[in-house]
């Protein structure tokens, strides 16, 4: 390594391999990995399974329906130690005084989040599987719905690391990560919508949520099957955004 | 080596460091006294590049810790006030990734890792998670982590809080055998321990740098003024007070 202070694109990324390795070493030594997967497969797929058999259709629609309830609690439980647990047990001190910066730091704890979360869904493929055991499923319709998810996840996970980014307290990371995400979610729901233009009328409150703020209708064009510019241009916009405010959160913290 | 000039740190409203200014050459041991909330702390992570000076100017190995953090942080070993570690990792692991993240290429770890567990005795819990280790091989693990790619600087933050007296005894003639082509800066309460391995010593009260001495010179004038080295660093502690 050189003793400039730049850096160059491959020892970028071998500190993010590190820090990625490291992270995910953490999740599984603290076999938080474990329950967090096996409760999330247990819950989505004894959801999914029981509407499935009712429905009688061959097709996942009803899985990507059911998930962003789910991950709105899930993912902030994966995010809120990320950097709490740094704070509260003064690691990142460690961590920022060795050679890496912060943006490095922050992309290498995101990446092993969502590969937990790359985890999360790959654990769903069985039902992939038995879907085209059972008929003849729209791949395309599945590809880009699992593509949506994706984009959803790590729209949430960039917003879950920032909060936790700014407490030592990973609870309070939790509640703030799971609130701003109800708040995406909700924001795309009708009758939410509805209530809130009804508030004041000439404004349309709940309009205006739904077309500048809401995920829905993001990930919803996606469940359809519709792989939409603006839709990426959302979540990679809004997930970029909140990991650069991570980043700056830790150089401002250096007061 | 570190060359601090006119540096000054405020927290909130409080001047927790006064225009402070000193210099540490190469192959020098300094000992960092002062009370607690003297500011020493705060000094060592403005060094560190952890805080970042509120005025001033720092220059670690030729490299200004605000413009050029990175390359800074490439030439110190720091070992911070709290020492804290990944708790749940294994000591080697630990070790190994502090070593990678410092740019330790693959073929040279091996190396560098026997060598920081077998001067810092680490042999025996070297596989243990970080978490059963006692507070002294903690501390050990801390210290191994700072030296691990033989930095041409130390700053050591109260390296010796947590072992007992004869770990002490066993540190200190550790860091003296580290002090060729380093620059060492260690704060500990304990005088003792301080004017047994330093050069000079920087005493700091209430965030100001009262006295830049060597040990050789303080130990004449106490044995001019027929004092103990404790009174007279406690007079010059109670002027700074005043």
């Amino acid at each position: 390594m050189s003793a400039s202070n730049s850096m160059t694109a491959a020892e970028f990324g071998h500190g993010l391999r590190v820090i990625t390795a490291r992270e995910l070493a953490a999740y599984f030594d603290s076999t938080i990995a474990y329950v967090y997967t096996i409760a999330f497969l247990l819950l989505s797929h004894s959801i999914f399974m029981n509407d499935f058999f009712l429905a009688g259709v061959v097709d996942m629609s009803g899985y990507f329906e059911l998930l962003p309830l789910l991950l709105v609690f899930f993912v902030p439980a994966v995010t809120m130690r990320l950097w709490a647990e740094e704070r509260k047990h003064r690691t990142a001190e460690l961590l920022l005084t060795l050679p890496v910066t912060p943006i490095q730091a922050v992309l290498g704890k995101y990446l092993a989040a969502l590969t937990l979360y790359g985890l999360f869904l790959a654990g769903s493929l069985p039902i992939v599987v038995m879907l085209l055991a059972l008929g003849d499923p729209d791949l395309g319709l599945i590809f880009s719905g699992y593509l949506g998810l994706f984009l959803f996840g790590s729209l949430f996970l960039a917003f879950g690391e920032f909060f936790s980014s700014l407490t030592s307290e990973q609870i309070v990371a939790f509640v703030a990560a799971t609130l701003l995400g109800c708040i995406l979610l909700l924001t795309g729901n009708a009758g939410v919508v509805a209530v809130l233009d009804g508030l004041w009328p000439s404004f349309a409150l709940g309009t205006l949520l739904y077309e500048s703020v809401s995920v829905m209708p993001h990930y919803e064009a996606f469940v359809r099957g519709a792989v939409r510019l603006d839709s990426l241009a959302y979540f990679f916009g809004c997930s970029a955004v909140f990991l650069w405010m991570n980043a700056f959160v830790l150089e401002r913290d250096r007061g | 080596m570190i060359r601090v000039e006119n540096v000054s740190k405020w927290y909130g409203s409080t001047l927790a460091v006064d225009s402070v200014s000193f210099q540490i050459s190469k192959g020098e041991i300094v000992g960092f006294l002062g009370p607690n909330g003297a500011g020493k702390t705060t000094v060592l992570k403005m060094l560190s590049t952890w805080l970042a000076p509120g005025t001033g100017a720092i220059r670690m190995n030729g490299h200004d810790v605000q413009r050029e953090p990175l390359a800074v942080r490439r030439t110190v070993g720091y070992l911070p006030e709290h020492n804290a570690l990944y708790e749940i990792m294994r000591v080697e692991d630990f070790l190994r990734f502090v070593g990678r993240l410092r740019g330790i290429v693959h073929e040279r770890l091996g190396d560098r890792l026997q060598w920081v567990v077998e001067e810092c005795g680490l042999g025996e819990v070297v596989r243990k998670r970080i978490q059963e280790c006692s507070k002294g091989n903690r501390q050990r693990v801390g210290l191994a982590a700072a030296l691990i790619h033989d930095p041409p600087i130390l700053l050591l933050d109260e390296p010796t809080h947590g072992l007992d007296p004869l770990q002490v005894s066993a540190f200190l003639d550790f860091l003296t055998g580290l002090r060729s082509g380093r620059a060492i800066l260690f704060s500990s309460h304990i005088l003792g321990e301080l004017v047994a391995v330093s050069d000079r010593l920087l005493i700091m009260v209430r965030g100001k740098l009262l006295a830049d001495v060597a040990v050789t010179e303080l130990k004449d004038r106490a044995a001019r003024d027929h004092k103990g080295l404790d009174e007279l660093i406690l007079e010059t502690v109670r002027e700074g007070e005043r």
